[in-house]
């Protein structure tokens, strides 16, 4: 469905593999992720080409600990590969991965919490928004009033508020995906929370005048 | 492809209904040919809409992740590397987070760990060093070339690899001759647009603290004296590096920036107003009166005097393409009620009588 960009240049890293991009950036999720299931490696290189940068900045959000994000993507991966010939159809690699990475975060960031060392993981501070204009807007000083406004309103919301958000803004992901990505059994459910952050948005603002 | 909605449907919407619509949001977010189509159209059938959806426009595209943590290359490969490793050897299959939980059954882990610790930082070390001796010892018989400008010359130079530079006004660029068998190494102090020849020696601009690594691309890179920095990314992919450890990528069409302060941030570019210099294009968009002196200082080499009360709160627009002096001074003088004298390089400005 999508075409994400390509945010590693093939050539600059030692994996000659470079075709991989070229080969499956038309194709659908539907083929690539049979193609994986069926051992394809150009097509397991295409996909942690393409997501393993973007999983590690979306599970960013959840917690600043590089060392352990990186474990992340790599132990989905893995558990992946082992279950190629078995996995079930994937139509939305995306969404799909997100999910997993949303799920393995949180899983090791429990386990940090158990562990005595544990000064990650703000439960109010995930998922920070930043509003940010084009750079000529904002050096008039009334939009630069107004963009302080709005972030500041957004970050009072709640931190699935500002999750849904940003998967539906920054991410550009729709209403089925957000739903998918969260785990809620309706897609409707992530209708609910993206009009609710809207209300209190609104209501947070008029508030504060 | 998408469906086409209905156009009765949005006709009542208010600013939340397009902030939720994914059709909409569609448009702001991927922009194609279908979509972009279908607003432009509307938006011409709807004109009292304008305001609230260039409204909803901006409120979707403004909302961004506040913190960006960029997957470095080291992690990316070295987890790449991991995941494959684990493919033969299933007893690999949890990283490091496991292990810490799990009381280690055999002390020799241990051992081994410590092992290969030593095994890495050898690695490392032998990394990090390697190419700057190679670098040093070779630079000592190659010849260093330098080429600077001054205010008022642009020039063009074409490298031994076949990559050309554009170099504007007033700035300076030195590189050895025919570079080093493992690296193509330029460093620039002020504006240069670079068309970077593909090969597989790394094309590395340093500027003031600050390297730029790219294997072929285009891009912009404008540097001044009081520390800000900008690398506008035309085409391909480049990798910023500073000596504090800050690092970023950039994919086309997106600008890194470095203000006074020293804080990085990514933003968009309009190519025009970044690059229009290397096709002689001289461009004003919103500048202040400062920034327009400034750039006129260094496109003609000439000196502006402001004589009298001149108010200087105004912005100016403008495009000149291979514009002489005073056109441009006609051009902008003119809207703001100013008037211009030439005496050789040296050009007062005073409110007209």
């Amino acid at each position: 469905m999508q075409n994400p960009l390509h945010t590693k240049d093939p050539s600059i890293f030692p994996l000659k593999h470079s075709e991989s991009i070229k080969q499956y950036e038309s194709r659908t999720d539907n083929d690539i992720w049979r193609a994986f299931n069926k051992g394809n490696e150009a097509a397991f290189n295409y996909i942690y080409r393409i997501y393993a940068p973007t999983l590690f900045q979306y599970g960013g959000q959840f917690s600043k600990d590089e060392g352990m994000l990186q474990d992340c993507i790599q132990n989905i991966f893995i558990d992946l590969r082992r279950k190629r010939g078995h996995l079930k159809e994937v139509n939305n690699i995306k969404a799909y991965l997100y999910k997993t990475m949303r799920r393995e975060v949180l899983r090791s960031i429990k386990r940090q919490k158990r562990s005595s060392f544990s000064s990650w993981a703000h439960d109010d501070k995930v998922f920070p928004i930043e509003i940010c204009h084009e750079t000529k807007l904002i050096q008039q000083e009334y939009e630069m009033e107004r963009k302080e406004k709005i972030e500041s309103a957004m970050n009072l919301l709640t931190p699935r508020q500002r999750q849904a958000i940003l998967l539906l803004y920054e991410e550009g992901m729709n209403f089925k995906e957000i739903s998918e990505v969260m785990e809620f059994s309706e897609v409707k459910s992530a209708r609910k929370i993206i009009y609710r952050a809207l209300a209190s948005l609104k209501l947070i603002i008029k508030n504060r005048g | 492809m998408a469906i086409y909605p209905l156009y009765m449907k949005y006709e009542d919407y208010n600013i939340d209904d397009f902030l939720m619509d994914d059709f909409f949001i569609h448009w702001v977010k991927n922009p194609n040919d279908n979509n972009r189509h279908f607003w432009e159209k509307w938006l011409e059938q709807h004109p009292e809409k304008r305001d609230i959806v260039m409204q909803a426009n901006l409120i979707i595209s403004s909302v961004h992740y506040k913190s960006k943590p960029l997957m470095n290359d080291r992690r990316y490969v070295e987890a790449f590397e991991n995941i494959l490793k684990a493919d033969n050897n299933s007893g690999l299959k949890k990283t490091k987070m496991e292990a810490e939980y799990q009381k280690p059954k055999f002390p020799w882990r241990g051992i081994a760990a410590c092992i290969l610790i030593l095994f890495c930082v050898g690695v490392c070390y032998k990394l990090i060093f390697s190419p700057n001796s190679i670098s040093e010892s070779s630079s000592h018989n190659v010849t260093m070339i330098k080429r600077a400008n001054p205010p008022g010359k642009k020039s063009i130079l074409t490298l031994s690899d076949g990559s050309k530079i554009f170099l504007n006004s007033g700035s300076e660029i030195s590189y050895t001759s025919g570079f080093n068998d493992s690296l193509r190494l330029v460093r620039l102090v002020g504006e240069a647009y670079f068309e970077v020849q593909k090969e597989n020696r790394p094309f590395v601009v340093e500027t003031g603290n600050t390297k730029i690594t790219v294997l072929g691309t285009s891009f912009n890179v404008n540097q001044k004296q009081n520390g800000t920095l900008k690398v506008a990314l035309v085409s391909g992919k480049v990798h910023i590096n500073d000596q504090e450890g800050n690092h970023m990528q950039l994919k086309p069409s997106e600008m890194m920036v470095r203000d006074e302060e020293g804080a990085y941030y990514k933003t968009g570019f309009d190519l025009l107003t970044i690059t229009g210099w290397k096709d002689q294009t001289l461009v004003f968009r919103e500048n202040s009166f400062v920034e327009v002196k400034e750039k006129i200082e260094n496109w003609y080499g000439v000196k502006l005097i402001l004589q009298g009360n001149i108010n200087t709160n105004i912005t100016y627009s403008g495009t000149y393409k291979e514009e002489s002096l005073e056109n441009v001074l006609k051009g902008m003088l003119y809207t703001s009620g100013l008037a211009y004298k030439i005496e050789g390089k040296n050009i007062t400005i005073k409110k007209a009588i």
